[in-house]
């Protein structure tokens, strides 16, 4: 099936084809350049009738913010969501198991258990040894009620009440430990997790800008972005317009459009073929 | 041209980027672990404590290390949580076919071999200390251990972990045969404690399972109400 | 399980912990922090932020980072902060020093060259801070010196350094320097305009580097002294 016109499809899974040409290049002195990492805090609590995640929105390249306004908060099916740490590529990676489960949700036309979830990710995960270095907090509702689940890099998993992960994590659980209570309200985990990102976001460089919540209840979800614009930007004082003319123009070349003839094809509507 | 001195001089300041973590960042979640397990006629006692680790931060206060294989077996998880929790995973995918097939309860035994199997086939890239315990007809309580390298022993008593090195002593001098069920869960209680105050990356609090004929039965030690001795 | 602890490829011994290793020891720091000096006709102006940081965490949101030399010259210092204060203190008892012996004050071209020489002086095992000098010269004309690392100075009217330096200096060039401008007629900088370009690029700057941030410390040098004032930046 290969030709120059169609490409092969590639097969399905990670391609390793430049790992011995890399290898080689860094040993010659070649600087691999470096993902981005998402030095992040997020955190997710349960409460009396589901579950909150919180997130963070900066991204990081080193000590550059890559993006001020990222979303951290993934969607995994409709009762579950997932918040990501880590190298950013890899977090996103790990959201593609929301096919799965939406395959899942399809064969078994049953609302997917938050336990099936955590199992396919932290399979995934294992299988990969740490290479994939995304840090998970998953949270969801299903059938058994609000669960909230932990998934480290290397693919272990915790079962939490609140947790919190990321390079902001201390200050997060800080927070936590000294408020969290059993069977809370909504509104109060949600002004509990939104201090613990607050937390994370003042006092952790790597973390930043918004917060980001989401509350996942039995039937119904609430995506609130922003849910508090922590950092409100600098007003600038001048006007940095430039005038007209200020680029300046090195050469000018113009290229006339010569019409050589025109023709007009009118094309049929023709009804879609049902017959099968 | 001024600054190109400057990473002559100090190659090591380019790169403060790439320390900018510190270690919990980037360690992988480990379960330094104090585990015990302790046979007596008629059933076995098991017991852990709760602290999981990722570098020198407490990523998991209350973690569960007595993990479920089948109604009657149980598993004590020490070593990377990632391998330990994986391991039981497919253990315990492999024992509920074969209860399936064989129409009643897996053996402790066989739930061991198949523990063994693993760590011994991936004994290079697995870092797992299991002790494996439960009770069946056959043999009654049974506790298995499989250290590091995937070799399997039967002990009566076992324990595991980064705190055990420091209790193997008190375990020695403490165990008597045929203690009774009391005794035996008063004895894993006593020891777990003491290897949870020596030992830094064990503590929290102490659970420990009973496991007879009539099922496993948890319970939980808090933390205000371990077994106290002399701290000096 | 003795007899298992040599181990494995993986190289790990039975039940390690990472809690208590130290991979290396490196005598710098690397504090952050952003200065900026813009120098007019009859001024200059020096700024920089307040923030204190290593790693991802943050010692101090209110760190002085202008140290007033004389009454006409004023260092701006970032980079690793224990290395800062060393230097100042040198620095500080060497003016007094000079002041003793002459009975008067030293100029700023004198402090610009003092310091290119102590900071040359340690040409091995350098002070690892950026420095940027701003004051008055003897003629009472605005005057930046910057500097590297090891003592090289340079002389401009416009000058950026520290964590956010690579940030701010295009723009001071452009907007200063009128730099890639066709056709743009340059008008003398005025204080109000320096005062609020710093303001502008230190708020752009605290957006995109993590080292900068909470708050900046302006100072304007003229003849009649220095003038002091803040501004607030975020504090993420």
């Amino acid at each position: 099936m290969s030709s120059v016109l169609v490409p092969e499809i590639p097969a399905p899974g990670f391609s390793f084809d430049l790992c011995q040409r890399n290898n080689f290049l860094v040993k010659k002195g070649f600087q691999a350049p470096k993902a981005v990492k998402t030095g992040t805090t997020i955190a997710g609590v349960v409460y009396k009738d589901g579950v909150v995640l919180g997130g963070d929105t900066r991204s990081t390249e080193n000590t550059i913010v890559a993006d001020k306004n990222c979303s951290k908060i993934h969607y995994l099916t409709e009762n579950i969501y997932c918040c990501g740490a880590g190298t950013a590529a890899d977090t996103e990676m790990t959201t593609m198991i929301s096919s799965q489960l939406e395959l899942h949700h399809l064969n078994t036309n049953r609302i997917v258990p938050v336990c099936t979830a955590n199992a396919m990710i932290k399979q995934l995960l294992f299988r990969y040894q740490g290479n994939i270095g995304a840090a998970l907090i998953l949270g969801g509702v299903d059938l058994d009620g609000p669960h909230l689940y932990c998934i480290y890099p290397h693919g272990s998993s915790d079962r939490h009440l609140y947790t919190s992960m990321g390079t902001g994590s201390l200050a997060a659980m800080a927070v936590f430990e000294s408020r969290w209570k059993p069977d809370m309200t909504e509104e109060e985990a949600k002004e509990l997790v939104a201090d613990a990102i607050r937390a994370g976001v003042f006092n952790d460089l790597a973390s930043g800008s918004n917060v980001d919540l989401c509350v996942i209840r039995k039937g119904s979800v609430d995506y609130l972005r922003p849910y508090d614009i922590a950092n409100v930007k600098g007003q600038r004082n001048i006007s940095y317009r430039y005038k007209r003319g200020t680029t300046a123009v090195l050469n000018k070349i113009v290229h006339p459009i010569i019409i050589e003839g025109e023709t007009v094809r009118r094309l049929e509507t023709e009804p879609m073929d049902t017959s099968s | 041209m001024a600054y190109m001195v400057d990473n002559l001089v100090q190659p090591n300041i380019s790169s403060v980027a790439s320390n900018l973590g510190p270690d919990w960042l980037s360690s992988e979640q480990s379960t330094g672990t104090s585990i015990m397990a302790c046979e007596f006629d008629g059933g076995v006692v098991i017991g852990a404590d709760s602290r999981a680790t990722t570098g020198a931060y407490i990523s998991n206060r209350f973690a569960d290390k007595l993990t479920k294989i089948t109604d009657y077996i149980y598993c004590c998880r020490s070593g990377s949580a990632a391998d330990t929790q994986a391991i039981s995973d497919i253990v315990a995918y492999h024992l509920s076919l074969h209860k399936m097939e064989l129409g009643m309860e897996p053996l402790v035994e066989t739930a061991a071999n198949v523990f063994r199997e693993l760590c011994y086939n991936y004994r290079d890239s697995l870092m797992a200390g299991i002790l494996v315990a439960g009770w069946d007809s056959r043999k009654g309580g049974q506790v298995y251990s499989i250290p590091l390298g995937g070799m399997c022993v039967r002990q009566p008593i076992s324990i595991g972990g980064s705190g055990s090195t420091y209790v193997y002593g008190y375990m020695d001098s403490q165990y008597k045969p045929n203690m009774s069920r009391d005794e035996c869960v008063k004895l894993v209680e006593n020891t777990l404690a003491l290897a949870m105050s020596r030992d830094g990356s064990s503590g929290g609090v102490i659970r420990i399972g009973v496991i007879t004929e009539k099922g496993a039965e948890r319970k939980v030690i808090l933390g205000n109400e371990l077994p106290q001795f002399y701290e000096g | 399980m003795a007899l298992l602890s040599e181990n494995l490829r993986r190289s790990l011994p039975d039940y390690k912990t990472q809690a208590t290793k130290m991979k290396s020891f490196s005598p710098y720091a690397d504090n952050g922090g952003s200065v900026i000096a813009l120098a007019g006709d009859d001024f200059c102006v020096i700024a920089a932020d307040t923030r204190l940081s290593t790693g991802f965490s943050i010692y101090t949101r209110e760190q002085q980072k202008l140290f007033p030399l004389s009454s006409k010259t004023i260092l701006g210092c970032s980079g690793c902060w224990c290395d800062t204060l060393t230097l100042t203190r040198l620095l500080i008892a060497r003016m007094q020093m000079y002041e003793h012996e002459h009975q008067k004050e030293m100029p700023t071209l004198a402090v610009a060259q003092m310091l290119s020489t102590m900071l040359y002086y340690k040409r091995f095992f350098p002070y690892y801070v950026s420095n940027i000098l701003g004051g008055l010269d003897e003629d009472g004309k605005g005057c930046v010196y910057s500097y590297d690392p090891i003592g090289h100075c340079e002389v401009t009217k416009y000058r950026a350094g520290g964590s956010a330096g690579a940030l701010l200096q295009p723009l001071l060039d452009n907007q200063i320097g009128y730099k890639n401008q066709e056709g743009v007629e340059p008008v003398p900088l005025t204080q109000e305009k320096a005062v609020a370009i710093i303001k502008d690029v230190f708020t752009s700057a605290a957006e995109r580097d993590i080292y900068t941030g909470d708050s900046i410390n302006i100072k304007i040098i003229t003849k009649d002294g220095v003038q002091d004032s803040t501004f607030e930046l975020r504090k993420d």
